[in-house]
């Protein structure tokens, strides 16, 4: 489904990504892990389009997008989400959503003025899929409030379900559970699990290890913009060189806090 | 005309922007947004000196200085009243803020003189020839005045504390607050600089010319294009930009255009090609185009 | 006083138009357009173009107008789509203008003879179906006109903003990298925008010459931007009807200072100069206390 071969990027003096090569297998739950700074994101931008590489290359379903504006990658089918939400302030939470089909008919100009039945047609179905989306993501109470209102942890649930809408063949979500209640999460993957089952792919950037052990197939660890592990989640947390990256400095805290020193 | 005179020219106008173009890559750089105001303050102070030198009758370097205080302190207490409240507020909303404020002082200025054109009483200026040129005093001054202001600039952004607090603010506005730089006092000290100079440029370009109360407006583009040139943040590249607008301006519309393309061999110009003087402003907006388009940045980018 | 408040009417309906036109593109899209007033220049000066030059009927001017200036928004958005937010707001600024400059030196666009063009401007537009109408009669009719078109404009604002395009274009207002994500062609958006916005004031602005009949450069000065975002900032950005209340509230201001020099002993050049002093402050307030404007966006709520 994905596959991002030897992918280089700078920013200024600094190698964000250094060579990185990783593949999503269609159908599968991939775990994207790593210190701060280690070059997630910046990976997810590059794939996603916001952020040009400077070498290498990125297949999606065998496609080349390495040099595809991000609007494009988004509809060839790949969604993601970003780490800091991005929904618009101003619009509710169901707007929100019925931002994200694709092909919707009345976001071009004539239909807009002139096919009111029509688009009317595809709003009301595509109004009945959010709610049953916002409904799984227990936000569908608040799907009249303004986004902006949001606490961090619903904008989050939000992103999710937003994505979803889009129908998306892959998903790329950077930090889903940050700021999200416990028992919500077994919920979230919950879902992931059965849209997995429907042949949906996830490639997602954690830093609960929880969660990443529970679903992923697959894990990819990332430090200084290299990869320096691949595995089943059972041969992460036993690898040597992620420990060593993980306990070095100021990141030992934080692997105490993840629980991967157990 | 001779080259040099339009060099003289093109010097003569990059000494008038040079200030006010500092000025407004101070307060962009350091509050985050492009102050449409900010050459109304030139006309503030460009009037606050026919106070002081005309109605009050003091001589023109006072008027000049004490006008230069005056607008400074003017700005302080706009900025207190309005953009104080609004130091969270987005670029876009700060922008219109300015914009409101920039009618408001322009036409208070003119609701006080009205529209006529005025002028400072100064001595007859006969100009001096040489070498081709024709130079007036007060043209000399001009340019002595804008080059004293510089070097005063970068005396007080190298040598004194104030000028390194505003460095670091500039670079590292997040650091510098942590490390107990005070940036509102900062914010104030460049509002005062920046506002004094424009204050002082715009007395420039009113002794060579006359006072008008849309000068400012007059001036806005070619100002901003000399910023946004020389790279926002940069008042070393302020000053080259306004050194390079002055002489694009100048040039062009002192070149013949139909020798250039003749130059190149295609056709046959007989007569004169030249820029349409009307079409004067249209340089300066179309440089600013260009640039934004092309180099965003600016030439010179930040200051190093 | 009959035949002053149909002027009155007429020109608020036609700052309406304008108003909608701002609003659809700064409140609806967050597209900071100084320039607005180029798509009422253009549209006046096409329109009369044809009408005047080509002997075309009005409709075919209206046409004409609203096509320049649509297409003028759409080409000035081509270049400009990377531009950060004040970045554009300068550009439009300098484009509209090269435009102005451009009918006021190009006076040859309109032939010799009676069409002077240029800085004397253009004179003798004929007013459709004049003579089907006594003097008396005329403007009533106008009137009605500009009420029809108005109500068009309206209808097209409201009917795009509340779709699914208009869903687009309000989350483009705060960044594209959302809608980006979500798979829209941001570019095309804002071109689409700007064509239609301009397309608006082009239609405002041929609306406007075949009523006054003459039309000149001066009429299109930058302040008649500053006057219509005055508008669309207090009537409320964002919300249709508020665009409408906005140009009656700015243009009801108008005329009750303009019967204040008949209480006040004050100079009719003073009390214009205040009167944008009034809107250059009122900007100002509203964007520090009230930045929604009057009339709140509304929010989309769906029931069921």
């Amino acid at each position: 489904m994905l596959r991002v071969v030897d992918v280089h990027k700078s920013f200024g003096g600094i190698k964000a990504l250094d060579g990185v090569s990783l593949e999503a297998e269609e159908g599968s739950i991939t775990g994207l892990i790593g210190p701060n700074g280690s070059g997630k994101t910046t990976l997810f931008n590059v794939i996603s389009g916001f952020h040009p590489k400077d070498a290498g290359e990125i297949y999606l379903k065998g496609e080349r997008i390495d040099n595809l504006p991000p609007d494009e990658v988004a509809r060839k089918g790949l969604g993601r989400t970003f780490q800091i939400s991005q929904a618009p302030q101003k619009m509710t939470v169901l707007e929100n959503m019925l931002l994200a089909p694709k092909g919707q008919m009345g976001e071009g100009l004539w239909n807009a003025l002139f096919g009111k039945k029509r688009v009317l047609h595809q709003e009301r179905h595509n109004v009945e899929k959010a709610l049953g989306l916002l409904n799984s993501v227990e936000l569908i109470d608040l799907r009249n409030e303004y986004a902006g209102n949001l606490s961090g942890g619903q904008k989050k649930l939000l992103a999710l379900a937003r994505i979803l809408m889009a129908d998306p063949e892959i998903i790329l979500l950077d930090e889903p559970t940050a700021g999200v209640n416990p028992t919500l999460i077994k919920g979230l993957m919950r879902l992931i699990d059965e849209l997995k089952k429907e042949g949906k792919t996830f490639f997602f950037v954690e830093h609960n290890m929880k969660v990443i052990s529970d679903i992923c197939d697959k894990v990819y660890v990332l430090d200084f913009g290299k990869k320096i592990a691949e595995g089943t989640p059972r041969e992460i947390q036993e690898n040597e060189e992620v420990l060593e990256a993980y306990l070095s400095g100021s990141s030992k805290k934080w692997t105490q806090k993840v629980g991967l020193d157990s | 005309m001779t080259v040099l005179q339009v060099i003289i020219n093109s010097i003569i106008r990059a000494s008038e922007l040079s200030l006010i173009a500092i000025g407004l890559t101070l307060v962009y750089d350091l509050l985050k947004f492009a102050n449409f105001a900010h050459t109304e303050y030139a006309v503030v102070g460009i009037y606050l000196a026919f106070i002081f030198n005309v109605t009050l009758g003091l001589n023109i370097f006072t008027a000049v200085l004490l006008s230069a205080i005056f607008t400074g302190l003017i700005a302080l207490c706009i900025d207190r009243m309005i953009f104080r409240r609004m130091r969270d507020a987005g670029r876009v909303i700060l922008m219109v803020t300015s914009f409101g404020l920039g009618i408001a002082l322009r036409n208070a200025v003119r609701a006080i003189w009205g529209p006529t054109p005025r002028s400072y009483s100064i001595a007859l200026q006969k100009p001096i020839s040489f070498l081709g040129i024709r130079i007036t005093p007060v043209q000399i001054w001009i340019i002595v005045t804008a080059v004293v202001f510089m070097v005063a600039f970068h005396l007080l952004l190298h040598k004194t504390k104030l000028g390194k607090a505003m460095r670091a603010s500039s670079d590292n506005p997040a650091l510098a607050q942590a490390s107990g730089i005070a940036t509102e006092r900062v914010i104030l000290w460049v509002w005062f600089i920046a506002t004094s100079f424009a204050a002082v440029g715009g007395i420039l370009i009113a002794l060579e010319t006359y006072l008008l109360p849309h000068m400012g407006f007059a001036i806005i583009i070619p100002v901003f294009c000399a910023t946004i040139l020389g790279g926002i943040g940069n008042p070393y590249g302020a000053m080259l930009g306004a050194l390079a607008l002055g002489f694009a301006e100048n040039f062009g519309l002192y070149l013949n255009f139909g020798n250039i393309i003749n130059l190149w061999g295609f056709f046959d110009f007989a007569g004169e090609m030249h820029i349409p003087t009307g079409y004067r402003d249209a340089i300066s907006f179309g440089m600013l185009i260009v640039i934004l388009l092309t180099k965003p940045a600016g030439i010179l980018g930040r200051r190093g | 006083m009959i035949e002053y408040l149909t002027y009155l009417s007429i020109m608020t309906g036609i700052y309406a138009i304008l108003s909608l036109s701002l609003n659809l593109q700064y409140g609806f899209t967050g597209l900071a357009n100084f320039g607005h007033v180029a798509f009422f220049c253009l549209g006046a000066y096409t329109s009369t173009l044809i009408v005047v030059l080509a002997k075309g009927p009005f409709i075919l001017g209206l046409l004409g107008g609203i096509i320049a200036a649509g297409l003028f928004g759409w080409l000035i958005s081509i270049p400009t789509a990377n531009l950060k937010e004040d970045y554009w707001a300068i550009v439009t600024l300098a484009a509209a203008e090269i435009v102005r400059l451009f009918f006021l030196n190009e006076d040859w666009i309109f032939g010799k003879g009676p069409y002077h063009g240029g800085a004397f401007g253009i004179g003798g537009i004929p007013r459709p179906l004049q003579s089907w109408f006594s003097a008396t009669t005329y403007p009533f009719f106008y009137l009605c006109v500009v009420i029809f078109f108005l109500a068009l404009t309206y209808f097209v604002a409201r009917l795009l903003t509340n779709s699914p395009f208009g869903r687009v274009l309000k989350a483009m207002r705060e960044g594209d990298d959302l809608p980006l994500a979500m798979g829209k062609d941001v570019r095309k958006f804002r071109m689409r925008a700007m064509a239609l916005g301009g397309g608006m004031g082009g239609l405002a602005g041929s609306l406007v010459a075949h009523y006054w009949s003459f039309i000149d450069p001066y009429q299109f000065m930058p302040i008649e931007t500053f006057v219509v975002w005055a508008m669309v900032v207090v009537g409320g950005k964002g919300n249709n009807i508020g665009a409408l209340v906005g140009a009656v509230i700015i243009q009801f201001f108008y005329i009750s200072t303009r019967f204040l020099k008949d209480f006040i002993p004050i100079d009719a050049q003073v009390l214009a100069s205040l009167r944008m002093v009034v809107i250059g402050l009122l900007i100002v307030l509203v964007m520090l206390f009230m930045q929604e404007g009057l009339l709140k966006e509304k929010k989309r709520v769906y029931q069921g």
